[in-house]
């Protein structure tokens, strides 16, 4: 016998239950895309009935496929966008939708269109478009306006730009490769139904906020046309993550794999891994208003004892090679020797006023020679290599005091670190003008190491010069013999990017510049 | 009940009031900069023109109670700001990402509730027997085992090895399989002990001796008895786990990429996207005060004494 109230009870908790299992399924059962619902579009790496199909775990998780906002880089790598100039494997500028260029003086280029290029509307690209899209590109891009530096775009014919800008700017070339100048139709960006209209050999399909870009073969495109008929880039930002979906054969290709895991692939027959030098380059700043490191010898021995070998192999897995400047050597300007120390370590301190006391430590004044080493999570090999560091000063008699931030850009600003882990993109469009000059500057706020050098401001100025190849390199290894001569840095390591790849995938080359990814040449075996 | 209506309003805006005054304050004194962890997403510095021009443009470089005061009088006219990274509505975006998010916490909760009531249900029935030593085990391994780790052990055990099911992504329900019991399994087990627990305390009471003199079989004390006053405390903990669960779960939705609100937060923090960050704190105060408002409706329901109080 049940009471009434009993029932009641019943048929409101079982109420409850029927709902909550409804919503569960509701959502499962619906294969419809939206944008704002966030269902994803199916996309599996196999063959169909369409054409082939490319899977890749992404890294990053852009926010919107707009080029000329903060995910440039991302809508590059999906092969929807390109540049009027691309970069090659030597990280020279060549052409792409300029078919070449001209320097008519300082600070005045005219760049040469390719014809017969349409926008993924089906728009025709003209000097007009292009000219529009860089203005545009330049006012929502902090970066791009900082690159290019322009006073004035005018068209001078119909497949002719004259580009002026305010100072000579001999990089401009090369930084018209950086996504954030991806040219692309104005008009499409009104409509806030469609996708940017880009000139790329994929067009955007479909984007799924926080889940993945979908692209698909472009067949106006003017040059060689994409071999796969789609491939989606799905945002797994966590490593391990995308490493399972790379194991499970959901994805054919993955970006970012971690060096710790690289072993794990190598030994699948199923995958390989696939690496490529890098621009980046992991390092140690010192604080040149440090009581110790404001010394240029302390800052010398400090370097003459980090164990770089050691790190490229133990912390690196080999991902990575030794560096000497902030540049890595396959940049022409990046074949730098380090400066080899006159003398030994303990002859240099000594002759600088430092004895070492009975415990083996390093003493000046009756200071022990200990340093606050600030290192940040984000990178986790930068604090395995701040302990290695650490560990091999203690051997020599320096003090070493790691201390983790949570936000290292934060930390550098105030006063209470001697040196720290950090790393730098040095030459994301395989010039070193940009970040030498954000780096170097005494005014800017990127100079972490607060170090000044008129002589070294001065050969940045004379760079913007520069016009030929070989001039412009030249005067780089000058700047460099200073850095390397005071040495504000010690450069560590310049890892390498790491890629987990199913067999059968082709036209997957990884790149030192980190744009290209899906190209019209990505392909995958059937 | 319009007087509990009323005093639940009032509590949620004082709640709303104090915890989003208090992630203003805790999220400006936090270190990181918004304009440069936005201009340097790429290790790529960025120049002090830059910097300036960004930091004006979010208004970061008003004095900081100029700031409270701009946002106070957002939240209360409705306007919950614009998203530093995307440009885009805070209230849109979190509106966006709650579907998912839902739909993994139903799934979840799903899970959990079957676990909880199946095993405390049959665990109860025989003390010491085969079904109470399995729950007991599962209650010791889903108390131990962290979501992350058991996350990453189902997805190699029926993705990696078996092929069975998709490791991540949000398409079809085979992708919510995993997640959802990641997400449930542990608490499950851990609540059927509670549940167990309950149901051999209330074994003993006068009422259900007194059930058993009337002649009730077993059956009818165990579920209309015993089970009646026993389920209480745990439609409480289903409350607050569902809570948990609706306010986004970051490290199940991070190791499946599951495009919900907890992910979406963790970005936001790691991006010191302040409106969203802010945004999301009242608006997982509303979904939190909402189901507790659920969770005592439910309980009144069950046990009228409770009006009373």
């Amino acid at each position: 016998m049940i009471s009434n109230h009993s029932r009641r009870s019943w048929l409101i908790c079982t109420g409850v239950m029927l709902l909550l299992a409804v919503m569960a399924l509701s959502g499962c059962t619906s294969n419809k895309t939206s944008n704002s619902s966030g269902k994803d579009e199916n996309a599996s790496a196999q063959q169909t009935a369409t054409g082939k199909k490319l899977v890749m775990a992404y890294t990053w998780k852009p926010s919107g496929v707009d080029p000329h906002g903060d995910n440039s880089w991302d809508v590059m790598r999906s092969g929807a966008g390109e540049t009027l100039v691309r970069l090659n494997e030597k990280l020279e500028p060549v052409a792409w939708l300029a078919k070449e260029w001209k320097q008519d003086s300082p600070t005045v280029w005219t760049f040469s269109l390719q014809d017969k290029v349409t926008f993924h509307n089906g728009k025709s690209m003209d000097a007009a478009s292009v000219k529009a899209s860089l203005l545009r590109s330049i006012e929502k891009s902090h970066l791009a306006k900082d690159l290019l530096n322009v006073k004035s775009i005018d068209v001078s014919g119909p497949l002719a730009l004259k580009i002026t800008t305010n100072q000579p700017n001999a990089a401009l070339v090369s930084n018209l490769a950086d996504p954030s100048t991806t040219v692309l139709d104005v008009a499409s960006m009104k409509d806030e139904q469609s996708y940017p209209a880009m000139t790329g050999a994929f067009k955007i399909k479909a984007f799924n906020k926080d889940q993945s870009l979908i692209v698909e073969r472009y067949d106006g495109y003017w040059g060689e046309k994409a071999r796969l008929a789609e491939a989606t880039m799905k945002f797994i930002t966590d490593g391990n993550s995308r490493l399972m979906a790379l194991q499970s054969g959901e994805v054919d290709v993955a970006t970012d794999i971690p060096v710790d895991n690289a072993e794990v692939l190598k030994k699948n027959d199923k995958l390989q891994v696939l690496s490529a030098p890098s621009l980046r380059t992991h390092m140690l700043v010192y604080n040149m208003e440090s009581p110790v490191f404001k010394d240029a010898a302390n800052r010398k021995v400090v370097d003459s004892l980090i164990p770089r070998t050691s790190i490229v192999s133990a912390v690196m897995r080999g991902f990575g090679t030794e560096a000497s400047s902030p540049f890595p050597s396959i940049l022409p300007f990046g074949k730098v020797e380090r400066k080899a120390l006159d003398g030994t370590a303990d002859q240099l301190l000594t002759k600088d006023g430092w004895q070492k006391d009975a415990q083996g430590t390093w003493t000046k004044q009756g200071k022990p020679f200990e340093v606050t080493l600030l290192t940040f999570p984000q990178r986790p090999e930068l604090s395995v290599m701040a302990e290695v560091i650490q560990s091999q000063l203690l051997k020599e008699g320096i003090q070493v005091k790691i201390r983790k931030v949570e936000n290292i850009d934060e930390a550098l600003t105030k006063n209470d670190w001697d040196f720290a882990m950090y790393s730098m993109l040095t030459a994301h469009t395989g010039e070193p003008q940009y970040f030498m000059d954000m780096f170097y500057s005494s005014q800017s706020e990127a100079n972490v190491s607060r170090y000044s050098s008129k002589p070294l401001e001065s050969i940045l100025n004379s760079l913007k010069l520069a016009k030929d190849t070989a001039q412009r390199n030249a005067v780089t290894l000058q700047a460099l013999d200073i850095i390397n001569t005071d040495l504000p840095q010690s450069f560590i390591v310049h890892p390498d990017n790491v890629f987990g790849v199913k067999k059968g995938v082709e036209g997957f080359t990884p790149h030192p510049i980190e744009y290209y990814y899906i190209t019209a040449q990505s392909d995958i075996a059937e | 009940m319009i007087r509990f209506i009323l005093e639940r309003v009032a509590q949620l805006l004082i709640i709303v009031f104090v915890v989003s005054t208090l992630t203003f304050v805790l999220m400006r004194l936090a270190p990181g900069d918004p304009a440069t962890i936005l201009l340097t997403a790429h290790n790529v510095p960025a120049s002090e023109e830059a910097l300036t021009t960004l930091r004006q443009e979010l208004g970061l470089n008003e004095p900081f109670h100029i700031q409270y005061v701009n946002w106070l009088r957002d939240v209360f006219t409705g306007h919950w700001g614009t998203s530093y990274v995307s440009k885009e509505s805070v209230l849109a975006e979190l509106w966006n990402r709650l579907p998912a998010t839902v739909e993994l916490a139903a799934a979840g909760f799903a899970v959990m509730t079957v676990l909880t009531l199946g095993l405390g249900l049959a665990a109860s029935l025989k003390i010491s027997g085969p079904l109470d030593r399995l729950g007991r085990l599962f209650a010791l391994l889903g108390s131990s085992i962290p979501s992350f780790w058991l996350g990453f052990l189902l997805i190699y055990l029926f993705s990696v090895r078996l092929g069975w099911l998709p490791s991540m992504g949000r398409e079809d329900w085979t992708h919510l399989v995993l997640p959802a019991l990641t997400l449930g399994a542990g608490l499950g087990a851990v609540q059927a002990r509670v549940l167990r627990a309950q149901m051999l305390e209330l074994g003993d009471r006068n009422f259900v001796k007194a059930a058993k003199a009337r002649g009730f079989s077993r059956m009818h004390i165990l579920f209309f008895e015993i089970f009646k006053h026993a389920v209480l405390p745990i439609i409480t903990l289903l409350g607050t786990n569902l809570s948990f669960m609706l306010a986004g779960n970051v490290i199940v939705e991070t190791i499946f990429s599951w495009p919900g609100l907890g992910k979406y937060f963790i970005d936001a923090i790691t991006q010191r996207d302040y409106p969203v960050i802010q945004g999301y704190v009242i608006f997982a105060v509303f979904l939190i005060v909402g189901v507790q408002c659920l969770v005592d409706v439910v309980q009144t329901a069950i046990d009228p004494r409770l009006r009373l109080r």
